[in-house]
């Protein structure tokens, strides 16, 4: 179970790099990386799984005594929280972004985008 | 001392509360941004000044009040608290800066900068990996945000590009962070390192990508056009943010992370920076836009920070000195530079030069170029210096060659824009000089002094800013409001008390350049009264080239002699650079001279197998295997500026378009400083072979062809101050091979040559200066008949050439005659010739400047010229009389030469008895030519008077000629092309083949440059495939690819 979620990660991690390197679309661009987003969150908790183990919830159901035994590892949680709040604040920069970059030009097209070279 | 929680509690909540305000209580808004700001900025101040003082060791601050891995922590010690000084101080010199733009975009932006210094601050503190990703998410959020405070439409593709690579830094942070946490069971940096993670496969592999995610965001060359593009577009005051403070906080980032990675990583640090300084200086070659420019510079200091944090195995506990000085130097200058970029009209650097009538704001940009290049006394220069010396005792050569081979590029760069702001058109400022946006860069300026200050007093040598030379050239900054007639009396003043001062510390060899540095200097400079109002820049400029002239013959350690050398380079730059068409001319001149100053540093490096510096006698010890390369690379620094064959393309230019007075001082005098250095290199380290080549043999053929070549330009001179300055060209080879032959006499005619030339040279300069300034040309041709206008400039040059070309009854018969006797004594057969062969050349070019200039027929637009002004005649005169004394009694000095000299080549001395010198060959007995010439001079001449008192006077227009009435003189007076018949008989050797060359280097180096800037191509996503290829290429080459 943790290596099918493992592997659904980084599967979802490629699509999403190979979507945003091969659409010229902002917005397929930005879902795209959102995918990358979601794989690398399934490959955070994945890691902290343990099989047969409960979520990392302390109350009735699993007693502050047995919870080093009977809870998976509650860091890689805690972090995987912190991340999709991060990329929701990143997604929502970006089509921000990509709102300002069509009222300037009427289109989405990145390759349109190149004053600045060299 | 104040808890670290603290000032980023207070940055956030105030960012939050500043949402709490009205949209419209904007000014409100800014002042508690600024409080806070300012409020981080002190407590920053009062951690360092603390550690400073108390030599506290850092300390950990646990946030949950339990140690970690439970909890996050934080550390705060010297390095963090000086960084977090930097950021906190450069975010509220930017806020100041970005008033108006801050108050148009109201408190969300103010909230958001807020934001963005905290989380810098933040990740420069934290010792918790995931910790170091909020933060570093955090500075990316912000980063989109201020980015699109500029007036830029264009900020906002660089924004959106600068997200995409975000978020691909993301993905392979937080793979790498929960990976390595998995292996070690910590997210605590320390932690981590000490469990050395089961770094076997997949440890190494978390590694890598924590890693490489923190170097992205030191912006490596050449996955970095985002980050270019940023720097060109946004507003400069971010840009300023985003350079000084976001590199720094990324580098230490780095830093901490090479902490878990252990000594295999180093290497890989190391690579990453080396590629990223010379890559971005190498493109920053061809840029047309000042703040992309300033980007790629920023790219490539930061680049070789990160070679330093490399070499930590190296440099042990000095790596913080060392970094440090490269990091606050680059931070400093960079953020100085940005804000003032926003004075600037226009984009292109050529428009800088709108600073040129503000001095101020000229000494501004002046003082941060040279805290960018690392010139003394700025803490970049210590930090070279220290980062060199263990790289050439670890025998890391190429490293050390590609670091110098970067700071010379970067150094042409950057001085080809600071001659554009003196030389090219001056558009008007955008701004007032008397507002904030000035004020901070002066805050930057200060701060580049302060450093300079600091990291002199912290160096294991001596503190350069405390010298007193250099304190008295950089006292004239000050001063330049006054008339130039009061500072020049200063100076000259300053010059004559400090020999007075000194004189009994110098033994007889250093005393005859002291002699000329100090007092020769202080004589030319009587031609400074001449000029009328205040010659802004002039007299600081003048007086740093002989403070490092003073200071390079009392150095007695590497570090002195090569600060001295830097000193006197660079005030000689500001010098030349102030000649009206002397733009390219100071530029290359300035090339050559810090290329040289490159070569000496390794070869001090080398010299010094590890030593912090090495004594200048101790050069005699050098390991016999390094020794014939520190020989080489001195010798070639030295050639450098005695304009050696090869190297001499920049010295006719420079000297002859530098103004009047400034073209005999670095003739007559600056040209010392290579052969003085030559002096020392030969007494130290004798006969050199390398390769089964003696060293000294291969300096006496460049002494013979200098001296050959050099002449044989001069005289196809039509410029009489060109003409000049190819003869110093040739005159110096004549002082190499002197030096070169290695025995007594050689080198008493050398030093013969030093004094001599000092004199002829300057001389000739001002008498030709004076004509030139009286006649409006240089263009001998355009002369002729000067002779009654004026006859004190006449009598100058004719005393000058008779004393140069080595006939009696001047001293210049003395050096002949010491050469003759020196190469009687050697068996060098080939180039004795080629020496002998340059005598008459020189006749030839001696002679047109009588010639041309003098005789022959006045041209009419100089019927009303008048004499030269008296103030550049009294030094002549003065030459002149020193020229008759010398030449009477050249035992004055020479005879203490001759002794001192006898330490070192006991044989071979003359005997000076009485008015009459006695070699192995022959004697000589001054006073008896003089008389002698005198005689058979008056003979002639009242034999002259005597057949000619009948002769009837011709005027200019008397029809004489053959019946056919001249109605333009120049018809009569054949001046142009004068060698025509030399010309095609040896116009082959005089072919500009090395100038070819050099612009052949320049060229190819542009050429690299603007191909591969190419790469940025200005599209998002091949910015992100170079980023991958970047990963993928390093992961290949890294300890991770090849376990």
């Amino acid at each position: 179970m943790v290596f099918i979620a493992m592997a659904a990660g980084f599967i979802l991690i490629l699509i999403g790099f190979y979507g945003a390197l091969t659409n010229r679309n902002l917005l397929r661009m930005i879902v795209s990386f959102t995918l990358a987003d979601t794989g690398v969150h399934i490959v955070l908790v994945a890691v902290g799984a343990l099989p047969g183990r409960t979520a990392p919830i302390l109350d009735a159901s699993v007693p502050v005594a047995e919870a080093v035994t009977r809870i998976v590892d509650p860091v890689p949680q805690a972090l995987v929280l912190t991340a999709i709040v991060i990329g929701l604040g990143v997604t929502t920069l970006m089509l921000a972004y990509a709102y300002r970059l069509f009222a300037q030009k009427g289109t989405l097209d990145i390759a349109k985008f190149t004053e600045l070279k060299w | 001392m104040v808890s670290a929680i603290y000032p980023l509690a207070a940055a956030l909540a105030s960012a939050f509360l500043l949402g709490l305000l009205h949209e419209r209580q904007r000014a409100p808004a800014y002042a508690i941004t600024l409080g806070v700001l300012g409020f981080m900025t002190l407590t920053a101040a009062s951690w360092v000044w603390g550690f400073a003082q108390t030599g506290q060791a850092g300390f950990e601050i646990y946030t949950a009040g339990v140690a970690p891995p439970f909890a996050i922590s934080l550390r705060l010690g010297l390095a963090e608290a000086s960084l977090m000084l930097l950021i906190n101080l450069t975010g509220l010199l930017s806020a100041i800066h970005l008033q108006a733009p801050l108050l148009a975009h109201g408190r969300r932006a103010m909230a958001v900068l807020l934001i963005a210094v905290m989380a810098l601050g933040g990740l420069v503190m934290t010792r918790d990996l995931f910790n170091l990703f909020v933060f570093i998410e955090l500075i990316v959020i912000a980063t989109g945000g201020l980015v699109l405070l500029s007036d830029d439409p264009r900020a906002v593709v660089a924004g959106f590009k600068y997200l995409i690579i975000s978020q691909l830094v993301t993905v392979f942070l937080l793979i790498g962070i929960i990976f390595a946490y998995h292996g070690t069971g910590t997210l605590n940096i320390d932690g981590m390192a000490m469990t050395t993670m089961g770094l076997a496969s997949g440890g190494a592999l978390a590694f890598f990508l924590m890693f490489i995610a923190v170097v992205i965001e030191t912006k490596p060359f050449p996955a970095n056009g985002w980050a270019l593009d940023i720097y060109e577009s946004a507003h400069p005051a971010f840009a300023a943010i985003f350079s000084a403070a976001s590199a720094a906080a990324a580098l230490f980032a780095v830093d901490k992370l090479l902490l878990i990675g252990g000594s295999d990583w180093l290497p890989i640090a190391t690579g990453i920076g080396i590629l990223s300084f010379v890559g971005a200086n190498l493109l920053a070659l061809p840029q047309t836009n000042d703040r992309r420019l300033l980007g790629y510079s920023s790219i490539a200091q930061t680049g070789l920070v990160l070679v330093v944090l490399g070499q930590r195995d190296l440099l042990g506990d000095h790596t913080l000195y060392v970094a440090g000085g490269l990091l606050l130097a680059n931070a400093v200058a960079k953020a100085g530079l940005f804000w003032l970029s926003d004075l600037i009209p226009k984009r292109e650097p050529a428009a800088w030069a709108a600073l040129r009538h503000h001095p101020l704001a000229l000494f501004a940009f002046a003082t941060l170029l040279a805290l960018l290049v690392g010139l003394p006394p700025f803490p970049s220069f210590y930090a070279k210096w220290d980062l060199v010396h263990p790289l050439a005792d670890a025998g890391r050569l190429w490293l050390l060659g590609l670091i110098l081979f970067g700071t010379l590029l970067e150094a042409g760069y950057l001085f080809r824009w600071f001659g554009y702001s003196l030389k090219r058109e001056a558009p008007a400022l955008t701004g007032s000089l008397v507002s904030p946006r000035f004020g901070v860069v002066l805050v930057a300026v200060a701060a580049a002094w302060l450093l300079a200050l600091l990291w002199g007093e912290l160096s294991v040598h001596d503190n350069l800013l405390l010298a007193v030379p250099l304190a008295f050239a950089l006292a004239f900054l000050a001063l330049d409001w006054l008339p130039a007639r009061v500072k020049n009396a200063l100076a000259i003043t300053g010059l004559v008390a400090y020999f007075a001062l000194t004189y009994t510390d110098y033994d007889p060899l250093r005393m005859i350049f002291a002699v000329i540095f100090l007092l020769g200097s202080a004589l030319t400079m009587l031609a400074g009264f001449d000029v009328q109002g205040r010659r802004p820049g002039f007299y600081p400029s003048v007086m740093l080239m002989l403070a490092g002239l003073i200071m390079l013959i009392r150095a007695t350690d590497s570090f002195a002699f090569f600060a001295a050398w830097e000193v006197l380079t660079i005030g000689s730059y500001f010098l030349i650079l102030r000649g009206k068409r002397s733009e390219p001319h100071a530029l290359s001149y300035l090339l050559f001279s810090f290329g040289g100053a490159l070569a000496m540093l390794a070869g001090f490096a080398l010299a010094a197998q590890g030593a912090p510096s090495i004594e200048l006698v101790a050069l005699a010890q050098v390991a016999e295997s390094v020794a014939p390369w520190v020989f080489l690379l001195l010798a070639i620094g030295f050639m450098t500026k005695t304009a050696a064959i090869g190297l001499h393309i920049w010295l006719p230019g420079a000297h002859a378009e530098a103004e009047l007075d400034v073209s005999p001082m670095v003739s007559g005098i600056l040209l010392k400083a290579g052969l003085y250095g030559l002096m020392v290199l030969l007494l130290a380290m004798g006969t050199q072979r390398l390769a089964g080549v003696d060293l000294v043999d291969l300096l006496l053929w460049i002494g013979a062809l200098t001296a050959f070549l050099g002449n044989l330009m001069a005289i196809f001179q039509e410029d009489a101050k060109r003409l000049l300055a190819y003869s110093s060209i040739g005159q110096m080879g004549y002082a190499i091979f002197g030096l070169a032959l290695m025995n007594h006499l050689g080198w008493l005619m050398a030093l013969m040559f030093v004094i001599n030339h000092y004199i002829y040279k300057s001389m000739l300069f001002l008498a030709v200066g004076g004509v030139a300034r009286r006649t409006g040309t240089r263009q001998m041709f355009l002369m002729g008949g000067l002779i009654t206008l004026m006859p004190l400039s006449f009598i100058a040059v004719m005393i000058g050439i008779i004393a140069m070309s080595g006939v009696p009854p001047l001293s210049g018969f003395g050096g002949r005659w010491i050469f003759y006797n020196a190469i009687l004594a050697t068996d060098a057969r080939l180039p004795i010739a080629l020496i002998f062969l340059s005598g008459p050349i020189a006749f030839l070019y001696l002679f047109r400047l009588i010639h041309t200039i003098f005789l022959g027929q006045l041209k009419d637009e100089h019927r009303q010229v008048k004499e030269a002004p008296f103030w550049i005649l009294l030094p002549q005169m003065i030459y002149v009389a020193i020229l008759i004394v010398a030449a009477l009694v050249p035992g004055l000095l020479l005879r203490h030469v001759d002794q001192y000299l006898t330490e070192f080549f006991p044989f071979g001395a003359l005997n000076w008895e009485g008015l009459r010198i006695t070699s192995d060959f022959g004697y000589w007995n001054p006073v008896a030519i003089m008389l002698t010439i005198g005689v058979i001079f008056m003979l002639l001449l009242s034999w002259l008077l005597f057949v000619n008192r009948r002769a009837q006077k011709v005027k200019q227009f008397n029809i004489v000629f053959s019946a056919e009435r001249p109605y333009r003189p120049e018809t009569t007076h054949f001046a142009w092309n004068f060698f025509a018949p030399y010309r095609k008989a040896m116009g082959f050797l005089v072919q500009p083949l090395v100038t070819r060359f050099w612009d052949l280097i320049t060229q190819t180096l542009h050429g690299i440059g603007e191909m591969t800037r190419r790469i940025y191509n200005g599209n998002a996503q091949t910015y992100a495939f170079h980023l991958i290829g970047f990963v993928v290429v390093v992961f290949l080459l890294g300890p991770g690819g090849t376990a």
